[in-house]
């Protein structure tokens, strides 16, 4: 009887490659096609913002909290407003409470509807990519038509909301709410009910209650793990409470118990979607008339930060992928802030992840970390760990050692057995 | 009347503790080293701040799983104090009970002995904010199973902590300006 000899592969994953939309690194080790272990390397688009925060004052510091992300950028300079608010003790008027719920939401649409198409797109219907992202132009046109700004909307300041929501913005949201709950069916019926798309989604990197916890996982990932959680519920944020959010978990779409896979991912996501419909048509409903922001001008805003931030200050908010935490220190008669962290939701739901996809495919990994769209690099070159010992292949081994295995399998092959030059053989 | 003026006035004073009330009451009588306080913000949010000594500190950790088995680790924060370096760890306490329990740990060590206990053994996520914390601020994790740099190249200069306030922060020399047009250095270059 042959003694079986394991091999363990690791294989960069990233940090550069077409498919990748940001640079990251996984390294995965393998067993055949099995994930025994992700390593995460972060920081090839580390851009300093926490260094660059320390020479800027309070109001310059929004901008750059808008640029962390382009699909959550409302998220990150909401969060990072409540934390000055809580620092400096300012209040916000109610109209303008409302007016940041309603831009949250329809960020939360369209930031959910592109998530669902880059899911398709990964799985191979690049139809469904079409499907949700011509979907979602209708809810970019509206946030273009209330803030000018596709991206970047910069409507809130600290204190309130820069501009106001009239009556012809009030009129395109409606509108667009009737046309999403139209579409919506058809969307959920694409991933929820297709027999090709749900065989593919499902029992694909289940994460579990217990990793979930363990890793601290957030959003819809751990909603779709069976966490019930959600910052904007836990927090009582704002006018939240009075708009009826609750946490959406999958059994309130599929009818099934919460399993942790790419399919709940999914349906978590569509179940979030009506949500945020029905509580845009709220808000609508109860906007009350006032002002929309505490301080008129934003030099009159930097000199009065200066004297009231006195303090540490934490703002928490549900963002599209989960809870945002941004904390602010400052300290009286200093217009910078001596200490500005934010932390991202991919940062937690990364590590669940990659303990999510041990023991599954390497073909399920680019499904695993859809939301953050990674894809596989190209293997320069490989180490191989056996017996303990580890030695690294370089693309002349590999050639060889694909040589020799094709003539174990045929040997009627002919040719030169010593590959020639870089990535040919004769 | 009075008498019953006085009895009314006293019903409303006497109110029922609070979830943040007893998570304050029981941190302060297991732990009386510990600074306890609860701070409320001006939409009536209540956060429990907490600054405890490094000897309570991973014992703090552990007795708040004692609380609730599935708090949440939050976000871990490295801070320059001057003259201290501090490690702050944001922990839901409660989650699925809405409104949860915010509560916010703060230990602070001298800067000419960094070192703090970790604690990823009780939260596995703790060890990925630490390995931030310590490549950013140069805070040592006394037992850190994996001491290996997150976020920073494996080029960078060793002993220089970018977040640092002081001397060990990163000196002008050694911002590399990636040719970007705008950036003038000292004015006219």
């Amino acid at each position: 009887m042959t003694k079986k000899v394991e091999y363990w592969i690791k294989i960069p994953f990233g940090p550069i490659h077409p498919g990748l939309e940001e640079p990251e690194k996984f390294i995965l080790t393998l067993d055949g096609e099995r994930i025994v272990n992700v390593d995460v390397k972060l920081g090839y688009n580390l851009r300093g913002l926490q260094w660059i925060a320390y020479r800027r004052n309070y109001v310059q510091i929004m901008y750059l909290a808008e640029r962390i992300c382009g699909i959550c950028s409302f998220s990150h300079n909401h969060t990072y407003t409540r934390a000055v608010e809580e620092a400096a003790g300012i209040e916000v008027p109610e109209r303008a409470e409302y007016i940041r719920a309603i831009i949250g939401e329809l960020e939360r649409v369209h930031s959910h509807l592109l998530n669902l198409g880059v899911l398709g797109h990964d799985i191979g219907y690049d139809t469904v990519l079409h499907l949700t992202w011509l979907a979602r132009e209708r809810v970019m046109d509206v946030l273009e038509a209330i803030s000018g700004n596709r991206v970047n909307y910069s409507m809130v300041t600290i204190g309130g909301v820069r501009r106001d929501i009239d009556e012809k913005g009030k009129r395109l949201i409606l509108d667009m709410i009737k046309y999403y709950r139209s579409i919506m069916p058809q969307i959920e019926e694409v991933f929820l009910h297709d027999p090709t798309i749900e065989a593919r989604l499902r029992d694909c990197a289940v994460i579990s209650k217990r990793v979930a916890l363990e890793q601290g996982a957030v959003g819809p990932t751990a909603r779709a793990s069976g966490l019930k959680v959600d910052a904007r519920w836990s927090e009582r944020l704002g006018v939240y409470p009075d708009l009826g959010v609750k946490p959406v978990m999958p059994q309130d779409v599929t009818g099934e118990k919460p399993h942790g896979d790419v399919f709940d991912r999914a349906a978590v996501r569509i179940g979030e979607i009506y949500q945020s419909l029905d509580m845009l048509e709220h808000a609508l409903d109860q906007m009350p008339e006032g002002k929309i922001k505490t301080f008129p001008k934003d030099n009159i805003l930097v000199a009065k930060l200066k004297i009231m931030v006195d303090g540490e200050g934490i703002g928490r908010y549900e963002a599209p992928r989960g809870e945002l935490v941004h904390y602010v220190r400052g300290k009286k008669g200093s217009d910078k802030p001596l200490r500005w962290k934010p932390r991202e939701p991919t940062f937690p739901n990364l590590f669940a992840v990659a303990k999510g996809v041990t023991g599954d495919q390497v073909a399920d990994f680019v499904l695993a970390v859809a939301s953050i769209d990674p894809c596989l690099s190209c293997t320069d070159r490989v180490a191989v760990v056996q017996d303990g010992k580890k030695r690294i292949l370089t693309e002349t081994d590999l050639l060889r050692l694909s040589i020799k295995k094709t003539r174990e399998i045929n040997p009627e092959v002919k040719g030169d057995p010593t590959p020639v030059g870089f990535g040919c053989s004769r | 009347m009075a008498d019953d003026n006085r009895i009314m006035e006293n019903v409303d004073n006497v109110r029922e503790p609070t979830k943040e009330d007893t998570v304050a009451e029981t941190i302060k009588s297991r732990f009386p080293n510990a600074h306890v306080e609860i701070r409320e913000n001006k939409w009536g949010r209540k956060r429990v701040w907490v600054i405890v000594p490094r000897e309570d500190y991973k014992a703090l950790m552990k007795f708040l799983l004692e609380l609730d088995p599935e708090a949440h680790y939050s976000i871990g924060i490295e801070q320059d104090y001057g003259e201290e370096i501090g490690y702050m760890s944001h922990i839901l306490l409660h989650y699925d009970n809405a409104p949860a329990v915010s509560l916010l740990v703060d230990v602070r060590v001298p800067k000419d002995d960094p070192v703090i206990p970790d604690i990823s053994d009780i939260f596995p996520i703790a060890l990925q904010y630490e390995r931030e914390a310590a490549e950013m601020m140069g805070i040592v994790f006394e037992g850190i199973p994996d001491s290996r740099r997150l976020f920073l190249p494996d080029d960078f200069p060793e002993g220089i902590y970018p977040l640092r306030l002081d001397e060990k922060g990163i000196p002008e020399e050694i911002v590399k300006n990636a040719g970007h047009p705008y950036y003038l250095k000292g004015g006219d270059k």
